[in-house]
């Protein structure tokens, strides 16, 4: 009976491995150990999400560790793996960087259990548990007064729309009797029933950082330190798309209009944030906007309401993380400014390099992880018949063409940066970008496998 | 032995080793760029030597590459392929030893010149749209660079513009793509079982013009051409050479091995319009050629004009009109590169391409103005050339097509007229002429100059005057093409 529960290991796993990494200065060689522990726990989770296997609904239905639920699981905890190891490796700005792997860990483990939630109540749990850690995160650097005023926003405008969410989340209860998803019965209910699962998806909105429920990001992302905003503006979005396409399957057939609205939130983060990350010259705030962009991408992909328009949103938030976390990595190193990359190809050429794959793929040119993930997000949409949609997104593709270029140019025409620090080495930092080059490369060729598990099949 | 993937794929790794090359030795990165070109092209070679003129498409290799999309690797070859393919690995080689001298950063610029020769063999011999698409992205980055960093003063502009507009047709084309597997009657990713899906024709009319966007940017076609100038004239030599010698052609090859097999009735629908975006695209091409004080982008203009005779070729969709269409790509590959490479080489002497600052060549540098005039007679169409047989077989097979008002095949005559007399008066004032100050004490073509320049002429020569020596390839492949469009 109880064997059954081994399919949570990977998070009871990653919740412990945070409880070691805070108080793991007592091992030899104290803060740097106990991040590489975190690191190697969470790689360990990684590992057991993805051979942990799959299950149905379990706990009386509250969760269900299905197949999108794995493969978000395993990008998680594995996106994780690669921060921590980069934060051992290098460090945190002025602070200890055990408490920061440790926070990250303990916002994994929320984020692994959001992906299986199929109650409303688990989700608020794991949303909160996974959003927590993060404003401290974002205002990691105690004396830093600009970004402690950016983590106050991000805490305040993240409480604001939890407290929306909770609001919407009492309608759907008072309507159906149940939290649990299978059993949200809406048909009926009429605009109440609009307004609850307007009001709850409004909270999802604003986390997931969709327009025009953006505008915190930019602003909270450019006053932390950029190795935080790595984390943050990733991971999170993992999970929180994951548990999306749970709750808009659970909804969408009794509450008409969803495609539309879904469509509508998905053709403006585009626009705004394609448009918006054009003029940028902070490398936070462009990829604030590029994240408000792609999560435009990825509500292409859950408008239609179909299995395959599921699973490729999950394929894509992969796809944009890795890349989105190894470019703010690197600003974390080379500063956030977009002149600091300047003539970065002169200094750092595998990096540079690298930050081209990176970039490219976020475009989504071939055969880079980007491409795949655009490939069945377009291709999900147009089956669904949203043409203007997909005419739309390869549009403000080629326009964040133009950004992304920006750094690119920056990095090899530009010029080198006035009084530039040169950077210590550390290896588990660099073997951290290479590990996210290389996926952004195998991802996108080796498409195949990823896709099978996650069951998607264009058209 | 998979051969073709050896084409594709052998210069991935020079690339590679591009990487590990020590920095200390300079001389080092041009060896290898060669030694690899020098051995695709002997690869070629032997591809060229099994092709059984009369066998359809071969050396086909299949495999699954992602299944759960039926997404193949799908390669093989044609008479429409071979002679585009041949025409790349050739104009990789001779760009390899037209950058002999390059200085700056020679292993980053030769590995971004053997990742341009992956994309370019790449797109000619796939068969699965979704790798199809792969390759044809694959030259964009590569070509970026090599504008952007070896290009002339306006290089950054001119290397994203270039990016930026092929972007912008690209995507269509990949909506297009998706939309063709979408549909219940396609399916497939396949370009040959695509030929076979007789799909309705309202349907066509959209993913035709899905497609259109994609490869007229890429040809390009009048309205489309506007980054063509820019990108041209702050390339490198070799990558001007590339640029007009194969990345166009991936634009009419598109038109040809997509537009026409797979859409046939969008095809024979628009076939008036695609011919009058052709014309247009001659005429004002060689309007605007005649205008240019700049050698370089005098022959930039002209690629406008002849591109536009190969839409005419393909618009006809008759047996003439396809095999002059795909004469004039190689060919006009084979003279632009020669033009581009001559353009090089006298701005290399003088540092200018002031069409007024390098006049009468003849007297000071006998060989390069011999060069000039014969590919500048080649390019106008002078019989016997390699210009002549494909720009009149696009003009017979246009006025033999019902699809095609006579008048416009007149107004593409008047083109052939127009590209003699901009390409006669550029003549008379380089090569003939007082010389001028800047020519007054340069030095005539190297050894390595000619030698670069002679296997274009013999190509020229030969081609011009045994046409089949390239119509025998060509041919069948057409045959092939028209009667599965005129079998639905």
């Amino acid at each position: 009976m109880l064997s059954g529960y081994w399919i949570f290991a990977p998070e009871v796993i990653i919740v412990v491995g945070a409880i070691i990494a805070l108080f793991g200065d007592l091992l030899p060689g104290r803060d740097r150990t106990a991040a590489y522990v975190g690191a190697a726990i969470a790689a360990l989770a990684a590992v057991l999400a993805a051979t942990g296997g799959t299950a149905g609904p379990m706990i009386f239905g509250q969760v269900e560790p299905d197949e999108i639920a794995r493969f978000a699981r395993t990008g998680i905890a594995a996106l994780t793996a690669v921060w921590a190891l980069w934060v051992a490796g290098r460090g945190m700005p002025d602070e200890r960087r055990r408490d920061a792997v440790a926070l990250a860990l303990f916002a994994a483990g929320g984020g692994m259990l959001l992906t299986m939630a199929e109650d409303l109540i688990i989700m608020y749990i794991a949303l909160e548990l996974s959003t927590m850690p993060a404003y401290v995160l974002m205002g990691y650097r105690r004396r830093d007064v600009p970004g402690l005023e950016g983590a106050l926003k991000y805490f305040l405008l993240a409480m604001l729309t939890s407290i929306i969410m909770l609001y919407g989340m009492s309608f759907l209860y008072g309507i159906s009797g149940s939290t649990a998803f299978v059993e949200l019965t809406l048909e009926g209910s009429g605009m109440l029933g609009v307004l609850g699962v307007m009001l709850t998806l409004v909270g999802l909105f604003a986390k997931m950082s969709a327009a025009p429920f953006h505008y915190w990001a930019p602003d909270a992302y450019a006053g932390a330190p950029a190795v935080s905003v790595a984390f943050v503006s990733t991971v999170p979005k993992i999970a929180g798309i994951a548990v999306m396409a749970r709750l808009l399957h659970a909804v969408a057939s009794d509450v008409g209009g969803l495609v539309t609205i879904m469509a509508v939130v998905a053709a403006a983060s585009m626009l705004l944030g394609n448009l918006a990350a054009l003029p940028q010259s902070d490398l936070r705030r462009l990829m604030a906007y590029s994240g408000v962009a792609h999560t435009g991408y990825l509500f292409m992909a859950l408008a239609p309401d179909t299995a395959a328009g599921y699973g490729a949103a999950v394929f894509y938030t992969i796809a944009y993380a890795v890349p989105s976390m190894a470019i703010m990595l690197v600003a974390a190193e080379e500063g956030a400014g977009l002149a600091d990359v300047g003539k970065l190809a002169a200094r750092r050429p595998l990096v540079a390099w690298s930050m081209v794959v990176w970039l490219v793929s976020l475009i989504g040119i071939p055969p880079l992880a980007g491409f795949f993930g655009k490939l069945y997000v377009f291709g999900s949409a147009l089956n669904a018949g949203l043409v203007w949609l997909v005419v739309l997104g390869v549009l403000t593709s080629v326009v964040s063409a133009g950004y992304y270029f920006r750094v690119v140019r920056e990095m090899f025409f530009g010029e080198e940066p006035a009084g530039g620090v040169s950077l210590e080495r550390a290896p588990a930092a660099s073997f951290a970008l290479a590990v996210m080059a290389v996926a952004t490369v195998a991802i996108g060729i080796g498409a195949s496998p990823l896709l099978a598990a996650l069951g998607v099949v264009l058209g | 032995m998979p051969l073709l993937t050896l084409i594709v794929f052998l210069p991935l790794v020079g690339v590679a080793a591009m990487a590990l090359l020590p920095k200390d030795r300079p001389e080092l990165p041009r060896l290898v760029a060669l030694g690899v070109a020098l051995a695709d092209l002997a690869l070629v070679g032997v591809l060229v030597a099994g092709y059984d003129v009369g066998g359809g498409m071969q050396f086909v290799e299949r495999h699954a590459w992602v299944p759960e999309a039926g997404i193949q690797y799908f390669l093989g070859v044609d008479g429409i392929s071979l002679p585009l393919l041949a025409l790349s690995a050739l104009l990789v080689v001779l760009a390899v030893l037209a950058s002999w001298n390059i200085s700056e950063r020679p292993a980053f610029y030769f590995a971004m010149m053997l990742l341009l020769a992956v994309g370019m063999n790449g797109v000619f011999v796939a068969f699965d749209f979704v790798l199809f698409y792969v390759f044809w992205e694959l030259v964009l980055v590569p070509m970026y660079f090599m504008i952007g960093i070896w290009g002339g003063p306006r290089r950054e502009y001119a290397a994203i513009k270039f990016f930026l507009y092929t972007l912008f047709g690209s995507v269509f084309m990949l909506v297009g793509i998706l939309a063709l597997y979408l549909h219940p009657q396609g399916g497939t990713f396949d370009m040959i079982a695509l030929t076979q899906a007789g799909l309705p024709a309202d349907f066509q009319w959209w993913v035709f013009a899905a497609f259109f966007l994609g490869f007229a940017v890429k040809v390009p076609i009048f309205p489309f051409h506007t980054w063509l100038p820019d990108a041209h004239v702050e390339a490198p030599t070799a990558g001007s050479v590339l640029l007009a010698g194969i990345l166009l052609k991936m634009g009419t090859y598109g038109f040809v091995r997509v537009s026409l097999p797979i859409l046939p009735d969008a095809a024979e629908t628009w076939a008036w319009f695609v011919a009058l975006l052709g014309v247009i695209s001659i005429l004002y091409g060689a309007a605007v050629a005649f205008a240019q004080t700049d050698l370089k982008k005098l022959v930039a203009y002209s690629s406008v004009s002849h591109m536009g005779f190969v839409m005419l070729g393909i618009a006809a969709g008759t047996p003439e009109g396809l095999n002059g269409a795909v004469a004039i790509m190689f060919a006009h590959g084979v003279i632009t590169g020669m033009l581009f490479l001559l353009v090089g080489m006298v701005y290399e002497r003088t540092h200018t391409r002031m069409i007024a600052e390098v006049s009468g060549l003849s007297k000071q540098t006998p060989v390069a103005a011999g060069m000039l005039a014969f590919a500048s007679f080649a390019s106008l169409g002078l019989p016997g050339l390699a210009g002549f047989p494909g720009e009149f077989l696009s003009l017979v097979g246009a006025w033999r097509s019902e699809l095609i008002a006579p008048g416009y095949v007149i107004a593409a005559a008047i083109g052939v007229l127009l590209a003699a007399a901009y390409m006669l008066w550029m003549v008379q004032r380089v090569v003939l002429g007082e010389s001028s100050a800047s020519v007054a004490k340069i030095p005539d073509l190297s050894r390595l100059e000619i030698g670069i320049l002679v296997p274009l002429v013999i190509i020229t020569v030969g081609m011009g005057v045994y046409w089949s020596s390239l119509l025998r390839y060509v041919d069948p492949a057409v045959t092939t093409l028209l009667a599965g469009m005129g079998a639905r």
